[in-house]
């Protein structure tokens, strides 16, 4: 039992117009699953996907956000247009505001910023590629652990970043979920 | 009077935890409906819906300035019981509006906004009232504290709310 709807969206969008929400979060469902989107007032913070426990994952953000996290679809409206836009083939640039506070160093962030500026829809990269885009050649191992801790997957593209040596490689979401994203985009996969 | 200490003899009762809040909303989702619950007994039906929203947002402006994560759900009940019996009071002022204004205007202050309304009723019934909304104690506590059974200590608890009802409803 919960509250009826009609009140929660009325306390959850109170809270957002007064300045009392430290981040909002919104469930939308697309064809790889169910995504929990969390935002706070800099941007897009954390993607989930359907398996990843929500309680764990919305308390790493109240950890780094701060604990007033409220649940509200009518005030991720614009949010969830965008990520639906891009799941239905309409716009698929997911222009967004992306917060990239939970990424842990500035490798990591410079890694993902260069993937979500440069790397395309329907544009692969390798892990080393990547690596050298950011001035580290060598450090395409470090590049694939900045994927694979991605806190905002989808959004910041690391399913467009493929192993050397063929195939799709591994995905937080699983290799199922970067195939089918990649084919969504169009991608060619070698191997 | 308020910040009274717990005393000491009652570690159950006091224990204190590092400050790890949860996410607000799943506070609301636990608890939402058992507070709305609450909210209308307090201040009936019809206001339940406002009392309650106007008692999350209170809850939620306070929220991350509180010491300790234990008892959230008793600062919740007792955020909820402040908030109706606010309105209970603004409402009993509105239906005194053609008597002469008091004196002196009571500060918007969380506590005493809670004393002054409980403040006509028999001691025993405002001592109940502030060891379970003041102190966030649960009904083993108060019984333990006032010498009485849990039964009793949950009796004289919801006859002092039902009695503060009664005083807000206009005639």
């Amino acid at each position: 039992m919960t509250l009826p709807s009609h009140l929660l969206d009325a306390i959850a969008s109170a809270a957002v117009r007064e300045g009392l929400a430290d981040a909002v979060y919104t469930r939308l469902r697309t064809p790889i699953g169910t995504l929990l989107i969390v935002q706070g007032e800099e941007g897009v913070v954390r993607v989930g996907f359907e398996e990843e426990p929500e309680d764990a994952l919305l308390a790493q953000v109240a950890a780094r956000l701060g604990p007033r996290i409220v649940a509200s679809d009518r005030e991720l409206t614009a949010t969830r247009d965008v990520v639906s836009a891009y799941f239905e083939g309409e716009d698929e640039t997911l222009d967004l505001p992306v917060d990239m506070s939970l990424v842990r160093s500035d490798f990591r962030r410079a890694a993902l910023k260069t993937l979500r500026d440069e790397v395309h829809v329907g544009e692969v990269v390798t892990y080393g590629a990547l690596a050298t885009r950011i001035g580290h050649p060598k450090a395409a191992r470090a590049v694939g652990s900045a994927c694979a801790t991605n806190p905002v997957p989808i959004i910041v593209p690391c399913h467009r970043v493929l192993p050397g040596s063929g195939g799709v490689g591994s995905y937080g979401g699983g290799p199922e979920r970067k195939r089918q994203l990649l084919a969504h985009e169009g991608a060619t996969v070698q191997g | 009077m308020h910040g009274r200490s717990h005393p000491r003899d009652l570690p159950r009762c006091t224990d204190v935890s590092a400050v790890v809040l949860p996410p607000f909303w799943s506070l609301v989702e636990s608890h939402g409906d058992e507070l709305l619950v609450h909210a209308r007994r307090i201040a009936g039906d019809a206001n339940g819906e406002d009392v309650l929203q106007d008692a999350l947002l209170r809850a939620l402006r306070a929220y991350p300035r509180l010491r300790h994560a234990e008892h959230l759900r008793a600062w919740l009940y007792r955020v909820t019981t402040t908030t109706a019996l606010d309105h209970l009071r603004r409402r009993r002022r509105e239906v005194l509006t053609d008597s002469p204004p008091e004196q002196v205007t009571q500060p918007e202050h969380y506590d005493d906004s809670f004393e002054v309304l409980i403040g006509d009723l028999p001691e025993t019934a405002q001592s109940a009232l502030r060891l379970r909304f003041v102190e966030d104690l649960d009904y083993d506590c108060i019984a333990h504290r006032l010498g009485t059974s849990t039964v009793a200590a949950r009796q004289r608890v919801s006859t002092a709310i039902r009695t503060l009802r009664t005083q807000g409803t206009p005639a």
